[in-house]
């Protein structure tokens, strides 16, 4: 009977922290008076009494019970094709997860984790949205003793620590910092920002300081009095767009602060088989990639980007469906391959990945020659509805605006049909499309799931179809062979070729 | 009991004529469903104290319109849908095509199908058919839905194109 395991003792203090974060936080803060409850005839659910988080305080203790129990009662195994998990007393679970069916094996460590030695490992397997098993807590021992089983074969002992592990890429802080500027999260972060202080009534305590007392309205009025004067002149534009400027410069700035402090020390190794990435200042992140398991690689470039000689992958593997629910915590740890990689050494990572193919020698097909007539005929669709729902309002002046939308979609749709691409080889079927911001696409040829080819009314007319290569966790509709305005003869057969090619191919994890 | 490689002939069949009887049903159920839940605000607004008469029976003549169309749709579709419709069953896998305006060809290679359902409604039972439901790794087309196959071949079907035991991955 294989030796059974318990998490470490560490996932109480976890658990407590959490809980404490999810009812007394609230309570304190209302018995505090920092924040405003929600109850009570102000607040939004207006039928629960004034100041009800304080009885959430009460939900503490029955939480804290159900943790223990939980830690008692959890028990991890390994049996010789399987990991067994076991968990619960009154409803009693038992979980059999075959280690050839797992994907992924995560860790993540925050820095309350590393003080304490202990990692959060995450296992995914192939199919549903969520990880399978989220392991919380185990000492850092089990870590390494789950991925030998898992990536090694189920052999029992624990491996030695192999010689060599080849860095392939190791991101500086000036990488990550120029990461940050790149990605320009920084709205996102705000946004989040905005969102918390707001749920946490923060904002409108803070709102009410700034706005609601004299000197705002003073101001507020001050304003609107000299729009209606006309009276503002060049130097108050140029201070407004200052501003404007400001912020915009903030923004890049709290981005490139935040890939800093997310991707720290960014590392993609090779183990063996796999491929590892570590990164994090605060929470340490260790995702592994099975290299086989990898379902299909997106290199994204933005304008920045060519200009810097660099480019963006991502990967997207069977497990990763995760991307889905966009609330989870789990998605995204595994999404970077390389995060910011120099153009000249993005051959070698290819490489690694796919063994065999050349990024440098692809023979890209171009799509229909006719393809721009087709691709412009419902943007022009568009164009003609905005300008005559425009006309309501603007009278004859929608001319300009008819004539602005044409020209746009003409230029747009121009570019757009002239950089788009697609090549197959052997094992690799690749897209490319974007003209500012460019993406390429490669999925195995063996990770090809269903083969799709349609027709809209538009494409029959003009003799296209649209192929479709579906792979198992895309995450998002830039990340997937989707080519349009192929000829269809030519999209014909090369659906064909592709079904037949999945067909002759076993499709292995 | 047929052998279950007779069903994957390599020839492009159509679906069981039954499935447009069946399609009409559903197709009415749906209006009748959509058409009473709109008919209670109507309701509501007809024999409303305040609400000006004139406007409800306006409304009530446009509800009236939008559920015979509707009723119309749900006859006049299925027969048109069904000549577009047809699917391949061969050793490499399965083909589907369909869409009257918008037309699809779903390739689905037999390596690649996860696991399979027939599953059969109601209606569906009392006309023999059922639907086949090809579950594969992908994500758009995690699922393949077929409608309106006579029910012992949809098993047939299900038998050819599921994996024979090999294991997945060693």
């Amino acid at each position: 009977m294989p030796s059974e395991q318990r998490l470490h003792p560490a996932t109480l203090i976890f658990d407590l922290l959490r809980h404490l974060r999810a009812f007394a936080v609230p309570a304190v803060l209302v018995i505090f008076g920092m924040a405003r409850s929600s109850g009570g005839p102000a607040g939004m659910f207006g039928r629960l009494p004034d100041g009800w988080e304080v009885w959430l305080l009460l939900l503490f203790v029955p939480a804290t019970l159900v943790s223990i129990f939980r830690y008692v009662t959890f028990r991890l195994s390994y049996h010789e094709r399987e990991l067994v998990i076991r968990s619960g007393f009154i409803f009693r679970n038992e979980r059999h997860i075959p280690f050839s069916r797992i994907q992924n094996v995560d860790a993540v460590q925050n820095f309350l984790h590393r003080l304490l030695g202990v990692v959060e490992v995450r296992v995914e397997t192939g199919g549903g949205q969520e990880e399978e098993a989220r392991l919380s807590v185990l000492p850092l021992s089990a870590l390494d003793e789950i991925r030998s089983r898992v990536f090694g074969g189920g052999t029992h002992a624990i491996e030695e620590a192999p010689p060599q592990h080849p860095t392939l890429l190791h991101l500086p802080p000036r990488e990550l910092v120029l990461f940050g500027f790149l990605e320009n999260k920084g709205m996102v972060l705000i946004a989040a920002a905005v969102g918390v202080a707001w749920q946490a009534d923060v904002l409108d305590f803070a709102f009410d300081r700034f706005f609601g007392g004299v000197a705002g309205r003073e101001v507020a009025r001050g304003v609107a009095r000299r729009f209606e004067e006309g009276a503002i002149t060049f130097v108050q534009i140029g201070e407004a767009l200052a501003a404007v400027l400001v912020f915009l410069v903030v923004i890049r700035m709290i981005s490139m602060l935040w890939a800093f402090i997310r991707l720290y020390d960014f590392r993609l190794t090779r183990v063996g088989e796999d491929l590892r990435t570590e990164y994090g200042l605060i929470t340490r992140v260790a995702a592994t990639v099975p290299i086989r398991r990898v379902q299909s690689i997106t290199i994204r470039t933005s304008l920045l980007h060519r200009w810097l000689d660099r480019s963006a992958v991502r990967v997207a593997t069977a497990g990763g469906a995760g991307a889905k629910n966009k609330g989870q915590k789990n998605d995204r740890v595994r999404e970077w391959l390389a995060p910011l990689i120099r153009n000249s050494a993005l051959p070698h990572l290819l490489h690694q990945v796919l063994p065999g193919f050349d990024i440098t020698t692809i023979d890209w097909q171009p799509v229909h020659p006719r393809a721009f007539r087709r691709a412009v005929k419902p943007s022009l669709f568009v164009a003609i509805i905005l300008s005559v729902a425009s006309a309501t309002v603007l009278g004859w002046s929608a001319i300009w605006v008819l004539i602005g939308l044409t020209a746009w979609s003409v230029f747009i749709q121009k570019k757009y049909v002239a950089h788009l691409g697609w090549a197959e080889s052997e094992e690799v079927v690749m897209m490319k499309s974007g003209w500012i911001w460019r993406q390429v696409t490669l999925a195995r040829v063996n990770k090809i799931q269903a083969v799709t080819m349609s027709e809209s009314p538009f494409d029959r007319r003009a003799a296209m179809a649209r192929v479709k290569v579906d792979t198992a966790g895309a995450p998002d509709l830039f990340s997937r062979i989707d080519i349009p305005y192929l000829d269809r003869g030519v999209a014909g057969h090369l659906a064909d070729r592709l079904a037949v090619a999945a067909a002759n191919t076993a499709f292995r994890w | 009991m047929s052998d279950p490689d007779s069903v994957a002939d390599g020839q492009y069949h159509s679906l069981d004529p039954r499935v447009i009887p069946l399609q009409k049903i559903g197709g009415s159920i749906f209006i009748g469903v959509l058409g009473t839940g709109s008919f209670i605000p109507l309701v509501f607004k007809l024999l409303g104290k305040d609400e000006p008469l004139f406007e409800g029976i306006v409304l009530l003549v446009l509800w009236l319109i939008a559920v015979l169309l509707g009723l119309w749709l749900a006859q006049a579709w299925p027969p048109k849908a069904y000549r577009f419709t047809s699917y391949k069953v061969d050793d490499q896998g399965m083909e589907i095509r369909r869409g009257v305006y918008f037309r699809v060809v779903i390739n689905v290679p037999r390596s690649r199908v996860q696991h399979i359902d027939v599953s059969q409604g109601p209606i569906e039972r009392r006309y023999g058919l059922g639907t086949l439901v090809i579950y594969t790794a992908g994500t758009e087309h995690a699922k393949v839905e077929l409608e309106g196959l006579a029910h012992g071949r949809a098993m047939l079907v299900r038998e050819h194109l599921l994996p024979s035991g090999v294991s997945d991955a060693v």
